[in-house]
């Protein structure tokens, strides 16, 4: 059942479209990541569900209740931003129990619900502290319990981690999940980090010039990627031209050498030129047996990223890079060396 | 070379310190002189025990609290919105605020005087239209010290946070705004204090009791009495700046502190 709705959302400055055609169902305890570049429209589409921004057209739903024109006040939405956004003046305690305060719960429950919340970020010895006493970290859990506290329907995630250095942000999207799924809130989280969308999201929204590219899952997203833009902008991937030769038995030709993919090719005709793309993960050095799929290529390079070795390959005219994890047993090959590549047909995606 | 620098540094300002303290000590001696042969504070216990004297420091007092009172309730918002909401009035306001250093005030209240001396505007005698007038006068610095204050916060984000958290435009006005501007407000409201105990031909020309109009009658009628006076005036605007240096000292001091 649907939670959360946007429907025919769009958002015009000044006459220039920052989101169009935006429609989103969210179902209840769902965490959805909007993901995309900066100017996407992730962040403005985040801010019409806060009320920041009132939508050029459409509407916005919360459990069947038109919110589209209500004052953020008015909306019972949780929101952290990627400042933090801690109100100077007030100690943490003040600060987590503000929204409760405004609410007017009593002295005793604030207090309890205040306690609860230290407890979920666990920072119980830090209550009396005012915000410049805590590190980055420390702050954003701080935040992220103020917007918890009221019990939202929402809660809204803006960028929380940019501000924050990598290994933290890694242990607090780590921590802002757990939280999310042991409280069964709805959430929508804006990044523009593919890496974090993908290990924290139930579904993601790839957005690119105001609109939608794509909905799903991170498995789908990462490994069936619809358009060139998802393709390319979630994860590495090699993209490369091939043109149809036989549509019935998915095949195509790439610098002179056939290549069979598994689907995608029912509506082509032979002689269309078409864009495939193939993650590097799913390219490997080819054994002698293997015949089908096969590439020659020159090495070019190497880099090292810790537990993958990236090689970059030349085929005819095509750069392409191949991933292998890193076995210190193994020897690298060289660069400039001859060496075939092969790729199951699988891994071969025809994008749209 | 640095040697010589350090020379130089100190010669501009031992010459800058007697520029500014010669005058205020030969003043201070010249008011110890009341009593002939002798030092003593006896224009200070002339001064101290004269009504005239209590009744204007004291009415200026009122003038000065009530000055800053409006002075909040007037440019917290109007900066804050237009931080907010507005910023392309930014450069306009700014110009108006600072129309008080370019228009003389006796320009000023001559105009006041004029317009407000005749029906329907027969307000002149009204303590309220002094009051307007040191709010207009003192607001070059009081907006600036403002806007200043709400320059160093984040006041749309924090504005955001308040509203997702269900508060009203006041509740985030009066709340978190407002408590984080403070330095800034209270330099602003003593740098005001300040102006209004010195303002002379406003109170003088809308014959209302003040302490600088007293001061100024005070010259013409005494010798030694004005002297002393000048020394308390002295001691009243630098007690406030010390308060403001204090004030901001003890926040920095928190903050940094806090860092650790």
């Amino acid at each position: 059942m649907t939670h959360l709705a946007l429907t025919d959302i769009s958002k015009q400055y000044a006459g220039t479209a920052v989101v169009q055609d935006f429609n989103l169902d969210v179902k209840k305890s769902e965490f959805v990541s909007f993901l995309g570049p900066s100017g996407c429209g992730k962040t403005t589409t985040l801010r019409m569900i806060a009320g920041f921004e009132i939508p050029t057209t459409g509407r916005v739903t919360l459990d069947d209740a038109d919110i589209t024109n209500k004052a953020p006040n008015q909306r019972n939405v949780g929101m952290v931003f990627q400042a933090y956004a801690l109100f100077p003046n007030m100690t943490v305690a003040q600060n987590i129990g503000f929204g409760m305060q405004i609410h007017k719960e009593s002295k005793s429950a604030i207090k309890q619900r205040v306690e609860e919340m230290l407890a979920l970020i666990h920072l119980e010895a830090k209550g009396n502290s005012y915000p410049n006493q805590l590190s980055g970290g420390q702050q954003q859990r701080v935040a992220l319990a103020r917007a918890l506290a009221n019990r939202p329907q929402v809660l809204l995630l803006d960028e929380p981690l940019s501000a924050l250095d990598a290994k933290i942000r890694v242990q607090l999207r780590a921590e802002i999940r757990a939280i999310q799924k042991k409280l069964g809130i709805t959430a929508i989280y804006v990044t523009h980090d593919q890496e974090e969308a993908l290990s924290i999201s139930d579904r993601i929204v790839v957005m690119s010039g105001g609109k939608i590219e794509q909905v799903g899952t991170p498995f789908q997203i990462y490994n069936f990627p619809e358009t060139s833009f998802v393709a390319n902008f979630v994860g590495t991937l090699n993209t490369v031209r091939a043109e149809v030769l036989d549509p019935a038995k998915q095949l195509l030709r790439v610098d002179g050498v056939e290549l069979e993919a598994a689907e995608g090719l029912a509506d082509k005709k032979r002689g269309d030129q078409i864009t495939i793309a193939i993650r590097p993960e799913r390219i490997q050095f080819a054994s002698l047996e293997k015949k089908a799929n096969v590439f020659e290529c020159t090495i070019e390079n190497i880099t090292f990223l810790g537990s993958i070795v990236r090689v970059q390959v030349l085929t005819g005219s095509n750069k392409l890079f191949l991933d292998t994890f890193n076995n210190p047993f193994l020897e690298l090959p060289k660069i400039g060396a001859k060496e075939k590549i092969t790729c199951s047909k699988e891994a071969v995606l025809v994008l749209q | 070379m640095r040697r010589g620098g350090q020379i130089w540094a100190w010669f501009w300002m031992v010459l800058g310190v007697l520029y500014f303290f010669l005058p205020l000590l030969a003043t201070f001696l010249f008011s110890l002189r009341a009593k002939k042969g002798v030092l003593s504070f006896l224009a200070y216990q002339n001064i101290l025990t004269d009504p005239d004297f209590t009744h204007s420091f004291s009415s200026s007092i009122v003038w000065a609290v009530f000055t800053i009172i409006v002075g909040i309730l007037i440019f917290v918002p109007t900066a804050y919105l237009i931080r907010l909401r507005l910023p392309r009035f930014r450069t306009p306001v700014e110009f108006i605020t600072l129309l008080p250093f370019v228009i003389p005030v006796i320009v000023y209240v001559f105009s006041l005087v004029r317009t407000f001396s005749q029906p329907p505007l027969l307000i002149v005698d009204s303590p309220a239209l002094l009051i307007a007038a040191y709010t207009v006068v003192s607001m070059p610095y009081m907006y600036s010290a403002i806007d200043t204050g709400l320059r160093a916060i984040d006041v749309r984000t924090l504005t955001e946070a308040g509203q997702s958290l269900g508060a009203s435009w006041a509740t985030i006005l009066f709340r978190i705004i407002l408590p984080n501007i403070r330095v800034a407000i209270l330099s602003g409201a003593f740098i005001s204090f300040a102006i209004v105990m010195g303002e002379l031909i406003l109170a003088q020309y809308l014959v209302k009791p003040a302490f600088a109009p007293y001061m100024a009658f005070l010259m013409q009628q005494k010798a030694y009495e004005p002297a002393a006076l000048a020394i308390v005036s002295f001691a009243l605007t630098w007690a406030c700046m010390g308060v403001i240096q204090l004030v901001g000292r003890g926040r920095g001091e928190a903050q940094i502190a806090a860092g650790h």
